[in-house]
């Protein structure tokens, strides 16, 4: 027995060795402190400093307002000066922070060799070897060397042109893979216009959409949100309360249809038909305005063949409908129709609508200036791919883009980059494109970068460097201006001695047109500061052009029988730019509320016609190719349309893009995001995975709504039984300063999560990936919860914003055994990190589910860590986590006050997802302040206030919703 | 028998090395810091009366004071110091074949992860540096007089009517 190690000495053994197993990990924080040599005067260590640039997520160019600390980014907002983004930004511009420090960057060039590997090498080597081979494609003719590159702002352009002519070529392909040439050649059509218009949602009272998904992608979704939200707010219009009546004509349920008053089905890509009908059905009802310049008969000959009976077999509108949404238009005082992206007959027909309604220059305008930022044509690019087929392309450089995913299986990319003798890329995470590429270049990251930008006429934005750079890269318009020098041209073609040089130049003279009197370097500083130039561009003018009644456009949509593929950008990847950034790949997709993934969504009709269920994986095949995707069931659809979301199936582009999901991209005819599909269903199945609990909010009404005609009479819905009294067992809480609370309307929300990923951009909240999301231990400190409607009166879509909810009577606290979860004097639920031992029984104890528990050490891939917001605690594994109005702000503004910098007064405070919402759906404030904008908010809309949950658990939170409103079936 | 007594003895020793590996508490300020320049507080700050911001020169506006950058040691020395023991400092600014010297001072003070402390306001609350980080001008090399745990932190936030709410700090 004296042998053997007794049960009290083996435990004694294993209490030591714990303890010392523990030593270890205390290693004590970062021991050195090295100062500047030489002190940077903008950088105050433990300060932020804010730089302006421009967004470069999307053509929409909204100006942002970098955070940067000790000389990294940490944060991204928009710049309230501007009046596109008007100081919001979506969760596209939150996330581009990612694809700068993305872990999966080209670190240094790379070459590929025989074998397919790629090998790096230096700087030095090779530009020398691009520079030859550049120089031996200038020598064998003319044109023999092709760039594709993205859309650029002027001075890039210049450079781009100048490098490419000193190689005695003009091949230059603006690649913009969702490229709005309908819209442009729609304008020039109707109009004789080369530029795009401009739309003011908000001066119309009636929007009818023929698939243009405005809220999601289309344009300038972060403007067109704002517009939208305040063409939603009720307004007193003579003795009634009106709000603005938007219509949406599309194959799917997508956001822009979830927050309209109605959805009407149509067969996919029948929506420009369905707009053609219902001009016809304007013209015949004589709602023809005076102002338009069009006569009733050369109409009605244009629309001849698209009469509301013909059109509602071919579409499956209901003719009724096709005559309702007519009227509706011809009625408004302000109304705007907008069609799809890829439509031309769609674009061609809401334009002839917004003239004939007497629109032009109201709801939809174009801009009195030059159009400077061009999308290469679907001509030119496959005129582009030609010629590298026919073996005239030497060298060809792809930079910034991704033609290898993005472009149509019919022009065949792959098989002509063969033909080519070295290809270039240029970029920033390696590419689909970059797998067929020689020699691989890492770029400037546009927050790395000097740029101009010009994202509609009239607008002139800047670009600055807001950051050091994150790996061994250069900027793409030195790398150019070098090559240039290096072609030996005498004299040199070019000035310049690098793009910031080039970017000054450009700006000398638009200092000399628009600000003569200042001196170049004032007009510099604040054009610097302030992002760019911001004036009030003028509207021009417009008439009718007389060809626009020419050939009506003939009937385009798939065959009447087949099923029909309906592709969209995904609201967060887009055309797959997005996938590579962990942030866009965790938020739901606001809608499907998928994660990591894309899912081909059809009706549960179909499915059971075609045999197939959730989750299924199912092969679709179109005259161009075939994929395979898992299905998502979903009644929101028109019976005949199978929707897949555009942006995922990467095979490269980093760990968080390849190997997810199909690519819708494989399957679509050039120009176009309809086809007709084949779908079969296969053995294997995927589990699409969605943070979403469950589908309804089992008779506890958390996201509430009343219609309109409830609102005018002033009378509120009673979901629930009233509560007795509210039962107080302590004395109530007492806040000396502050009473921190929130207001958000859900009638301004839309959806659109800028607010999750903002939240995760401010508060270090760890990505947790597909497989933990579908455990339920996704992390987000704010979502959108997302409910379908049981009874038929209800708004489309109910959901909500849903985060701590700061309980006045907070069940979390009162169970945390350690007083991690308490009350501060402020108001709010706080939760103290560092005393919070995980027993997680807050969590069990919260109703609104907003708490997350942290159950592995979360992890930032080097460099994603440098994007860490350096004034939040990261917590680490068996820490529980939440909201708390971003205390880090609220706490920064208070000794600001406190050390009499700035005064606290009311709007000092903004936490990130208020910030971020391009609906301004979300007001933060002191409740002990009654004229603050967020009580004032409350007192407007009394009649539609209510708290979470409040009348049956009595917690009395912060955050007072504001109902959404909806219009009851007959009002529509 | 033998094991036994063995298995006490290991347990005594790993004991032992847990509770000196545990009591270093590695994120209290540390007496043992020797720095790489045998830099004087007692010299600048005492005898010479430099006031402290005037090299920490952030602590009034800033969460952190800042360590003063090197131009600001060679301002004073400037080229006085051409030869001996500053000369590797001063040099670069003017045999520009030099690179600039980079300091790595050794932390003698840092605070854990979780807490968030900020120098401005304290310095606006007239708080004398001295408070807590002692006598610094009579050291000539800097070492921890009070242990700036939590106790210390609420102690004077006490005494003073400053918040002791956990999120003060903590977030």
């Amino acid at each position: 027995m004296a042998q053997e190690v007794s049960r009290r000495s083996f435990l004694k053994l294993a209490a030591a060795a714990g303890a010392a197993a523990t030593v270890p990990g205390c290693h004590p924080a970062a021991r050195h402190l090295v100062p500047y040599v030489v002190p940077d005067e903008n950088v105050t260590p433990g300060l932020p400093s804010f730089y302006a640039t421009t967004c470069a997520e999307c053509p929409a160019g909204c100006a942002v307002v970098a955070r940067v600390r000790e000389g990294r980014v940490t944060k991204l907002e928009g710049n309230p000066i501007d009046p596109i983004g008007a100081g919001a930004l979506c969760a596209r511009g939150q996330a581009a922070l990612q694809e700068l420090y993305n872990p999966d960057r080209l670190a240094a060039p790379r070459r590929r060799e025989a074998d397919g590997r790629s090998t790096p090498l230096s700087w030095q080597t090779a530009l020398g070897e691009f520079n030859a081979q550049m120089k031996a494609a200038a020598a064998a003719g003319k044109d023999r060397v092709l760039y594709i590159g993205q859309p650029q702002g002027p001075t890039l352009r210049k450079i781009t042109e100048a490098w490419l002519r000193a190689y005695n070529s003009q091949r230059l392909i603006a690649f913009e893979a969702i490229n709005y040439q309908a819209l442009t050649d729609a304008a020039q059509r109707c109009f004789n216009r080369q530029d795009r218009p401009v739309y003011q949602l908000d001066a119309a009272e009636v929007i009818v959409s023929f698939g243009a998904d405005f809220l999601e992608t289309y344009l300038s979704p972060v403007e067109y949100t704002r517009q939208f939200a305040a063409f939603r707010a009720p307004r007193a219009t003579g003795a009634q309360t009106a709000m603005g009546l938007a219509l949406y004509v599309g194959p799917r349920m997508n956001l822009t249809a979830a927050n309209s008053d109605e959805w009407i089905a149509a067969r996919p890509g029948t929506e420009g038909a369905v707009a053609m009908a219902v001009l016809r059905a304007v013209v015949d009802a004589g709602a023809l305005g005076s102002s338009s310049g069009l006569d009733a008969t050369a109409l009605r000959q244009f629309t001849t063949g698209y009469e509301p009976e013909a059109i509602a077999k071919h579409s499956g509108v209901p003719a009724a409908a096709i005559r309702r949404i007519a009227q509706r238009l011809g009625q408004a005082r302000g109304a705007v129709a907008l069609a799809a992206a890829d439509d031309l007959t769609g674009q061609v027909a809401a334009m002839l609508l917004n003239a004939v309604t007497g629109n032009l220059g109201g709801t939809m305008k174009f801009i009195d200036a030059p159009d400077l930022t061009r999308a290469s044509s679907r001509g030119e690019v496959a005129a582009a791919i030609k010629a590298m087929h026919d073996g005239a392309v030497d060298v060809l450089v792809v930079a910034g883009v991704n033609p290898v995913f993005a472009l149509p299986p019919e022009l065949a990319t792959v098989q002509a980059m063969r033909r080519v003798k070295l290809v270039v890329w240029a970029g920033w995470v390696p590419d689909e494109t970059a797998e067929f590429a020689h020699l691989m270049l890492p770029i400037d990251h546009p927050l790395e970068s000097w740029d101009d930008v010009a994202p509609r006429p009239g607008v002139a934005r800047l670009r600055q460097p807001v950051t050091r750079r994150v790996f061994d890269s250069l900027a793409l318009g030195d790398l150019l201006l070098e090559s240039v020098a290096l072609a030996g041209a005498s004299p040199p073609p070019v000035a310049w001695k690098d793009t910031q040089e080039a970017l000054k130049a450009a700006w000398r003279e638009i200092q000399t047109r628009v600000a003569p009197s200042t001196s170049f370097d004032e007009f510099w500083t604040k054009a610097l500061s302030e992002g760019g130039i911001f004036a009030e561009p003028k509207t021009a003018s417009v008439t009718i052009s007389p060809n626009a009644l020419g050939e009506a456009p003939k009937l385009d949509a798939p065959a009447e029988e087949s099923l029909a593929l309906a592709s969209f950008p995904h609201i967060f990847l887009y055309d797959g730019r997005g996938a590579d950034k962990p942030w866009l790949q965790e938020v739901p997709e606001p809608v499907a509320q998928i994660v990591w993934d894309n899912w081909a969504e059809i009706h549960p009709d179909t499915a059971r016609r075609l045999n197939v269920e959730q989750g299924q994986v199912v092969e679709i095949a179109s005259r161009h190719g075939r994929l395979a995707v898992a299905a998502h069931l979903s009644p929101r659809l028109h019976p005949q349309a199978i929707a897949i979301p555009i942006g995922q199936g990467h095979l490269a582009y980093g760990r968080y893009a390849s190997g997810r999901g199909a690519n819708p991209w494989q399957v679509l005819p050039a120009g176009r995001l309809v086809a007709a599909v084949e779908v079969r269903p296969t053995e294997r199945r995927v589990k699409l995975v969605s943070p979403l609990a469950p589908p309804s909010m089992l008779e506890q009404p958390v996201v509430k709504a009343l219609s309109l005609d409830e609102l005018r009479r002033g009378v509120v819905p009673q979901e629930t039984e009233p509560y007795p009294e509210p039962y107080e067992m302590y004395d109530p809480y007492t806040y000396p300063k502050h009473e921190w609370g929130m207001t958000i309307d859900l009638n301004a929300c839309t959806g659109c999560s800028a607010c999750v990923a903002a939240c995760y951009a401010e508060n270090n909240v760890p990505v947790v990936g597909k497989e933990l999301v579908a455990e339920g231990r996704i992390m987000s400190w704010i979502r959108i919860e997302r409910y379908w409607p049981e009874t038929p009166e209800a708004p489309l879509m109910m959901k909500m914003p849903m985060l701590c909810q700061q309980c006045g009577h907070a069940p979390c606290e009162p169970v945390c055994p350690v007083f991690a979860a308490y009350r501060t004097d402020e108001g709010l639920n706080g939760q103290v990190y560092n005393r919070c031992v995980g027993t997680r029984y807050c969590s069990n104890n919260c109703p609104y589910k907003v708490r997350r528990f942290n159950w592995y050490k979360p992890e930032w891939p080097h460099p994603l860590q440098l994007q860490l917001n350096p004034d939040v605690s990261v917590r680490g594994a068996g820490v529980m986590e939440k909201c708390t109005f971003c205390i880090q702000r609220i706490r920064f503004a208070e000794m600001q006050a406190l050390t009499g910098q700035q005064p606290l007064v009311d709007g000092t405070i903004v936490p990130a997802c208020a910030q971020a919402c391009p609906a301004r759906a979300i007001t933060f404030g002191d409740m002990k302040q009654a004229t603050s904008a967020m009580m004032s908010r409350r007192k407007l809309h009394a009649l539609r206030n209510y708290r979470a949950l409040d009348e049956d658990l009595n917690t009395q939170p912060g955050i007072v919703y504001l109902r959404g409103i909806y219009r009851e079936h007959g009002e529509v | 028998m033998r094991r036994a007594i063995l298995s006490a003895a290991v347990v005594l020793v790993l004991g032992a090395l847990a509770t000196v590996a545990l009591s270093q508490k590695p994120w209290l300020a540390r007496s043992d810091v020797v720095q790489p320049i045998p830099f004087s507080h007692r010299i600048h700050a005492g005898l010479h009366q430099i006031p402290c911001q005037y090299c920490h020169e952030y602590a009034r506006r800033s969460l952190t004071s800042g360590v003063p950058p090197v131009e600001r040691c060679v301002g004073c020395h400037g080229l006085l110091a051409q030869k001996g023991a500053l000369a590797p400092i001063t040099r670069p600014w003017t045999d520009h074949k030099r690179s600039a010297l980079e300091i790595r001072w050794n932390r003698v003070y840092t605070l854990p992860d979780f807490v968030r402390f900020a120098h401005f306001p304290h310095i606006h609350a007239g708080i004398a540096c001295q408070s807590c980080h002692g006598p610094v001008e009579t050291m000539d090399r800097v070492v921890p007089v009070y242990a700036i745990d939590m106790g210390f932190c609420l102690n004077c936030h006490s005494q003073k009517g400053a918040s002791i709410d956990c999120v003060t700090c903590h977030y």
